[in-house]
């Protein structure tokens, strides 16, 4: 029981006391306003041209991350195909090889998943962008080629995704609400569609070319290129025909003389190059030289980690004489080109020699070779689609055309290798196409896709066990299905 | 007479006083000693009653005052109870002071004050300064190791790093789960430069009762730090120890000959290159040995303190250093602490504390523990020729690159730390009643991280051809204010009533500066300036500014020290949630029951003490990652043209809204002293749900966020448990005195729900588990437990692997998966059972002392074991007991344990992590009194005392004492650091002149 002796003056005194403190802090409302610091929030991004650059500029950068080039997306595109197997040492990094040998689940952590992760990453940051940048008070047609350049950019993703897995979910807005996070897989025939409605979208507004700081963009030549591309996985001969023709067209392109120096960095965005992911090695500011294509498949242990290398059934798909073969393969105890002595290796001793640089180039930020460009479409990619679909068309002599002038480069004046094709059988020269691209286009993550779609990976992958039915797709992440809590479903035979 | 004497010289003002008493008619001299041991007591109050005449016992513990004959003697100290004794004309007066040491009347520092240890309704432990410093550990969190019942405490072994510290479980997964430290009324998380020689008291809030006058922060638990003050007559203290550490229980891996032994198994099967002969390598390098020293450690503290009746002071400096057990490493540190009163008016008193720190370390490469761990020992140091070994050479089942020897030779890396800590308050006595305090403080702190990475070429591997200096500097600048008005009085004798208003307000910021420049020459240390190097870059990887303000009230309400009632509220607001939550109010309440004071337990002899007390609070977790709601860009460089330009973009997704993580506490607890304070007992039970815990959901990869989560108020976890502590001290004869301490604490571990339902969510995933992911957190299972396939043997043959279907990937030696090759829970790294055991002994001038501590029930990965991102070596007991062939081994794998079926994350990499530690052991001689005063010295102890003698574990790692990787729960328990037990050696003194 409280005492009834009054206390009150002191009691008053307390109270009075309190009351002060409650209104010396109740007026400093702005007190507890704070922002994050040493970060730009989002919102403040696409006020003016100068944050739609911005915008736009992340995703170019975005596409040349781990995850982008170097184990996920060796382990997705390249390790399904006879020309690589996994390298380095056994005991290295052992699950990028199930992936060579048909034997993933979607449960390899550190592979799968941050490929799929991260081309949905690039699309996030176009479909930021292209939700955005149009209501942007600035230059019209600047305007219009950042959103073009989005397009091609969540084309070029959606393309990569739907290649690898088919179906695949269709994210086109960066989600507003929670009614947007679980959708299910959308077919592939719509994802493709969806890809070349940009690609259509992005090549009517994407110039021929750039100059100075904007050399390496997309071009229309690029989207056009991509949209063969496509419609080659598609089967649509006639689209892959009109595209590669109107590329062949724009008199933009032309072989490299020298096949092997096409790949070094002095020449990079040749005339040959009709895309690239541009990668830094810039002293300037050592922490953007963020790519790891070369150091993953570098000779090991100055240059990189061996992984990713030729096998011998790729020294055998060259003809005898071939320069390619020399400018693709770096054989360990040769020396290359540029004058590195390549050590003996752990397994198979064969390197990359598409991506490799040479040891004298600084090595900033750990990453060796981080400024080698990731060459996505070549001329002469275009040149074997035009002459693929040529064929297919029956146009034998278009297609004869454009494959003589990917031979006639590799053979560099010396006509006693590879002598021009000649054969006018529809099935004979598809066969010399096909094998043309696998020479031409070798070590760069072109050959399982290859293989696939002409509908024989059965027979050309019967050693490794690869499954009709199963095979032609990577599983979907085993996370991602169980995140979506069966709203997606896995693909076939997984 | 009255006497001022000025010190100068000092940083900050400081005056002391002295005061010596009017002569009057009888002067007394006398003694005060403690009344059980004997003990004279320096700095007792002895004060003229109804005066304010009145001096304090030097040294000896003896007094001289004048006083009137028919006067009163009023005699008050700290710790003990105060005695009136009545003059009567004697000259002499030998007083006998009772110590408060009895549960009954012992004074705790709770929130924002001290209660009487009866009148605590809440779970409060406190452990003296005094029991931490005899401890050589350079934080002094590591100290409380095993002293409190219900806290954990993980020790990291490298000299200058700051240990982890639960409170009752696990209760937070995205925040730290550190509790608040508020040393002398500041804020902090983390105490690392203070000096256990300067704390007096440590309390140790651990029911949300107590803890929610604490608020925001107090969700983890609150220790409360006072600083020592000055007492009695001025006195120098001389405090010191020197010896050595050296590293125990480093696992033996296998020699040159195994290793060779076992990469041939490997590489036979797969075409890679092999060794030829094994057995010509012999022994090979022991790596681990190699790296591994004995080293030096050495503490020196000086001080001086004293009090009159006008000020008190307490002044000191320490120095610490500590090499590390790796060559190169050296951790140095000074710290100074100044303290100060001054009773300027009778109802004001001013003072400060200011904790001044720098420290300074000489770093060794993170990696080098690891990389001397799976280091070829077939590879030497260095060749005949003087070049160094090179790990590419030689076969390898990896693709190991580093000579340990070359990390360290070309490591250059010093880390400082600067900290200025501290406030400056002011109290006013409104009346005998009514006082206020206000008291301003907070911190300054800056480090810098200096690395020189020189241009160099020893392996193939290893070798640099750019220079770059880097500099990263990290800031802090923080205060708090704070302003309380505390009324206390008891009516009608009976009725004991404390209330506590106050106000506090709270600046947080943060910010880090990392600079690099390239070919900076590297001559000499002169050289090494950004200046003089090319391209610099700047950049700046974390910064945060948070505000807050709150307000908050206590009741408390004693009848006659029978029925408590206590209840708090506090209102915080902090500027790193969503606008419309911002106010977060943490209520508590709690009662106790001393039944001992009851009438009906007047006749009983059984207990001195018999307390129920129950209580139930809320607090909050102000931990967080700020303004979590906010969505920001990440910063990416393109490169068009040869030339980088800026980019940017959103690559996560936030929540709508941030608001207020909770942690809502129930406690009940019974307090009971037995056999006149011989026999102490105290038992609690816990409850603590953190409701809307910021937990982050795992969410689809194809919504582009990076970190694929999306962290917000969905989670509530749960921890149960039980605390037990008991004492027992007594004494035999006068010469020999003993005390035991021992606690024992229970605790489970639960996510009770998750808002998006049963979705996992994984981690425990790093090079140090080749990538896999380990952990799995999902509702109804404890935090982060092991999650992987569980081992039911290992595969023999060919023919046994075909025949089945499940590992398509199997080959012989690798392990079988059971549970039909589905993944399931292996371990739960929360540990349940924690102990510890405290042993006193005294015998004449004889001390002894002996801690214990232990945890029971836990499960650690022993990611050493797996390690496997692209190197290798293994235990010898591995080589001893691996599979290599047919019939060889059922339960420990091929060699081959980076392949595709051996590398997942498996039961055979967890393993059981209790451990029990003879961690602290003293021996102490105090010299007799006339030999101390022959050498002008009024107290001279001398001791030896070892640290972490004996470790007593299954866990076949270097430690059972793993850090979690980051702050974050999921990672708890994954062994990846490779730093031994170090024992540690010393001999010291103690010394008062």
């Amino acid at each position: 029981m409280l005492s009834k002796r009054n206390n009150s003056s002191n009691l008053l005194g307390l109270a009075s006391a309190i009351a002060l403190m409650i209104v010396a802090g109740g007026c400093k409302k702005s007190f507890l306003d704070s922002q994050p610091q040493g970060q730009l929030p989002a919102t403040q991004l696409y006020v003016n041209a100068a944050g739609a650059a911005q915008g736009i500029n992340a995703i170019y950068a975005l596409d040349r991350d781990f995850n982008h080039t170097a184990f996920p997306a060796l382990a997705i595109e390249s390790m399904g195909g006879d020309e690589v197997q996994k390298g380095s040492t056994p005991g290295d990094s052992s699950p990028m090889g199930l992936y060579h040998t048909f034997t993933q689940t979607g449960d390899e952590t550190g592979f799968d998943d941050p490929f799929w992760s991260g081309q949905y990453q690039s699309i996030s940051l176009a479909n930021q962008a292209i939700d955005s940048i149009p209501k942007i008070n600035m230059d019209a047609s600047l305007k219009a080629r950042y959103i073009a350049e989005a397009k091609f950019l969540r084309a070029y993703s959606y393309f990569r995704l739907a290649r690898a897995y088919g179906d695949v979910p269709l994210r086109l807005h960066y989600p507003k609400s929670a009614a947007d996070y679980n959708i299910p897989r959308t077919p592939r025939a719509q994802v493709y569609a969806q890809v070349e409605q940009d690609l259509t979208d992005a090549a009517s507004v994407l110039p021929q070319s750039y100059s100075g700081a904007d050399i390496g963009r997309a071009t229309k030549g690029a989207a056009l290129s991509l949209h063969a591309k496509v419609a080659m996985y598609e089967g649509k001969w006639a689209d892959v025909l009109t595209y590669t023709n109107t590329v062949i067209a724009s008199g933009q392109y032309s072989l490299f003389p020298d096949f092997e120096k096409s790949f070094r960095e002095e020449n990079e965005n040749n005339p040959e190059e009709i895309f690239e992911i541009q990668c830094p090695n810039d002293a300037s500011n050592p922490a953007a030289a963020t790519s790891q294509y070369s150091q993953v498949q570098g000779v090991a242990p100055a240059a990189g980690w061996g992984f990713n290398i030729p096998t011998k059934a790729l020294v055998a798909a060259f003809e005898p004489g071939d320069p390619r073969m020399a400018g693709t393969i770096l054989f360990a105890g040769g020396t290359s080109a540029e004058g590195d002595a390549i050590p003996t290796g752990q397994v198979d001793s064969m390197y990359n020699y598409k991506s490799y640089v040479p040891f004298s180039e600084p090595i900033l930020n750990g990453n060796p070779g981080a400024g080698q460009d990731v060459r996505v479409i070549r001329y002469s990619d275009v040149l074997l689609m035009n002459a693929e679909a040529a064929n297919q068309a029956g146009n034998t002599t278009l297609a004869l055309a454009s494959l003589e002038k990917v031979r006639a480069r590799a053979r560099a004046g010396n006509n006693a290798i590879l002598p021009p094709v000649t054969t006018t059988d529809k099935t004979a020269l598809q066969t010399a196409i096909w094998h043309e691209r696998q020479v031409e286009l070798a070590m760069e993550s072109d050959r399982f896709f290859d293989v696939v779609r002409q509908g024989r990976a059965g027979t050309v992958f019967a050693d490794r066990h690869f499954k009709v039915g199963k095979n032609e797709l990577q599983p979907i992440p085993t996370s991602e299905i169980v995140k979506s809590g069966g709203v997606l479903t896995q693909n076939p035979g997984y | 007479m009255k006497k001022i004497f000025t010190i100068s010289g000092l940083v900050l003002l400081c005056s002391l006083f002295f005061t010596y008493a009017y002569a009057q008619n009888v002067t007394v001299k006398g003694k005060v000693t403690d009344a059980t041991t004997g003990e004279t007591l320096v700095g007792v109050s002895v004060i003229l009653k109804g005066t304010e005449t009145g001096t304090q016992t030097d040294v000896n513990g003896t007094f001289t005052l004048a006083a009137p004959s028919n006067g009163t003697l009023v005699l008050s100290y700290l710790g003990y109870t105060s005695q009136e004794v009545p003059v009567n004309g004697q000259t002499t007066i030998n007083v006998l002071l009772k110590s408060q040491s009895n549960a009954l009347n012992e004074v705790v520092v709770v929130g924002y004050g001290t209660q009487k240890k009866v009148d605590v309704t809440g779970s409060v432990a406190t452990v003296k300064g005094s029991d931490l410093a005899s401890q050589p550990d350079a934080n002094p969190v590591s100290a409380l190791q095993g002293k409190v019942a219900g806290v954990q405490i993980i020790n990291s072994g490298t000299p200058g790093s700051s240990p982890q510290i639960t409170l009752r479980g696990l209760g937070t997964i995205f925040g730290s789960s550190s509790p608040l430290f508020v040393v002398d009324g500041v804020w902090y998380h983390d105490i690392a430069f203070l000096n256990s020689n300067d704390i007096e008291s440590m309390s140790v809030l651990k029911d949300a009762s107590s803890e929610a006058i604490y608020g925001l922060e107090a969700a983890n638990g609150v220790i409360i730090i006072t600083t020592k003050k000055g007492k009695g007559a001025a006195h120098i203290r001389y405090d010191a120890y020197a010896g050595f550490s050296t590293p125990t229980n480093v696992p033996v891996m296998a020699n040159a000959t195994q290793y060779a032994t076992m990469v041939n198994e490997v590489n036979a099967a797969s075409n890679a290159a092999t060794f030829a002969n094994p057995s010509s390598f012999g022994t090979g390098t022991d790596w681990l040995h190699l790296i591994l020293h004995s080293a030096f450690t050495q503490n020196h503290n000086i001080g001086v303190s004293g009090s009159t009746d006008k000020t008190s002071y307490n002044f000191s400096a320490n120095y610490f250093q500590q090499d590390g057990n790796v060559a190169y490493n050296k951790y140095d540190r000074i710290t100074t602490h100044l303290y100060q009163d001054v009773q300027i008016a009778k109802f004001l008193k001013v003072g400060y504390t200011a904790i001044l720190s720098g420290d300074h370390s000489k770093d060794i490469p993170g990696s080098v523990m690891y990389h001397a761990y799976v280091a070829a020992p077939t590879v030497p140091v260095r060749y005949a020729d003087g070049t160094y070994g090179d790990p590419t050479l030689t076969p390898q089942v990896g693709n190991a690159v580093n000579n340990p020897q070359v990390e360290l030779d070309y490591f250059n890396q010093t880390t400082q730390n600067y900290n200025f800590n501290g406030n400056a308050f002011a109290e006013i006595k409104f009346t005998d009643h009514l006082s206020a305090r206000t008291s301003f403080g907070g911190t300054f702190a800056h480090q810098e991280v200096q690395a020189y990475d020189p241009v160099y070429a020893a392996t193939g591997g290893q070798f640099n051809t750019i220079s770059t200096l880097s500099k990263n500097t990290v800031d802090d600048r923080n205060w708090i204010w704070e302003n309380t008005l505390t009324y206390d009085n008891t009516f009608d004798k009976d009725h004991h009533v404390t209330i506590l208003a106050g106000q506090s307000a709270q600046r947080y910021r943060h910010y880090e500066q990392d600079v690099t420049a390239q070919n900076v020459p590297g001559f000499s240390s002169g050289d090494l300036y950004l200046g003089l190097g090319d391209n610099p870059t700047v950049t700046t990887p974390n910064a945060s500014l948070e505000t807050r303000e709150s307000y908050f009230g206590r009741v408390n309400y004693a009848y006659k020290d029978k029925y408590l009632l206590n209840a708090t509220v506090r209102r915080d607001a902090s500027s790193v949630y969503s606008d419309q939550y911002k106010w977060g109010t943490f209520p508590s309440v709690g009662a106790g029951w001393v039944i001992s004071n009851e009438d009906f337990m007047k006749d009983q002899h059984i207990f001195d003490n018999l307390k129920l007390r129950g209580s139930w609070g809320e607090a909050g977790n102000g931990s967080i990652t700020p303004n979590l709601a906010t969505a920001v860009n990440t910063q990416f460089y393109s490169n068009f043209g040869g030339g980088l330009q800026l980019g940017s973009g959103l690559l996560g997704l936030v929540p709508p809204v941030i608001y207020w993580e909770k942690s809502v506490g129930t406690d009940v607890g019974l307090e009971a002293g037995f056999l006149k304070g011989r026999l102490t007992l105290e038992a609690d039970y816990y409850i603590k749900e953190t409701q809307n815990a910021v937990f982050p959901v795992p969410i689809l990869e194809s919504l582009g966020a990076s970190s694929g989560e999306l962290t917000a108020n969905q989670a509530n976890i749960k921890n149960t448990g039980w605390e037990f502590t008991a004492g027992w001290k007594d004494h035999i004869g006068s010469d020999f005195t003993y005390a035991i301490n021992a606690n024992f604490s229970v605790n489970d571990n639960k996510v009770t729900s998750v808002t998006s339902g049963p979705i996992p969510l994984y981690g425990g995933g790093n090079g140090g588990t080749g990538g896999t992911l380990t952990t799995r957190t999902i509702v109804g299972q404890p935090i982060g437990e092991f999650y992987g396939y569980k081992v039911v043997g290992i595969f023999q043959t060919p023919e046994q692997v075909a025949a089945q279907t499940t590992q398509p990937n199997a080959q012989p030696g690798d392990v079988i998966y059971g549970n039909n090759g589905q993944k399931t829970v292996l371990g739960n790294p929360n540990p349940k059972y924690l102990y510890g055991v405290n042993i006193n002994l005294k015998y004449k001038q004889f001390d002894f002392a002996a801690d214990i501590s232990g945890v029971g029930k836990v499960s650690l990965y022993n990611a050493n074991e797996s390690i496997r991102f692209g190197e290798e070596n293994w235990t010898e007991a591995f080589y001893n007991a691996r599979w290599h062939g047919a019939g060889t081994s059922n339960t420990t794998p091929s060699a081959f344990l980076s392949d595709a079926v051996n590398s997942q994350p498996n039961s055979f990499y967890v393993q059981d992590g209790s451990y029990l530690r003879i961690r602290n052991v003293q021996l102490g001689y105090t010299l007799p009194k006339s030999i101390a005063s022959s050498i002008k010295m009024s107290s001279v102890r001398l001791y030896v005392s070892g640290q972490n003698l004996a470790t007593f574990t299954k866990y076949k790692g270097f430690n059972p004492e793993i850090l979690s990787t980051g702050t974050n729960g999921i990672n708890q328990g994954i062994d990846t650091g490779v730093v031994p037990i170090y024992a540690i050696f010393n001999f010291g003194v103690n010394v008062t002149f």
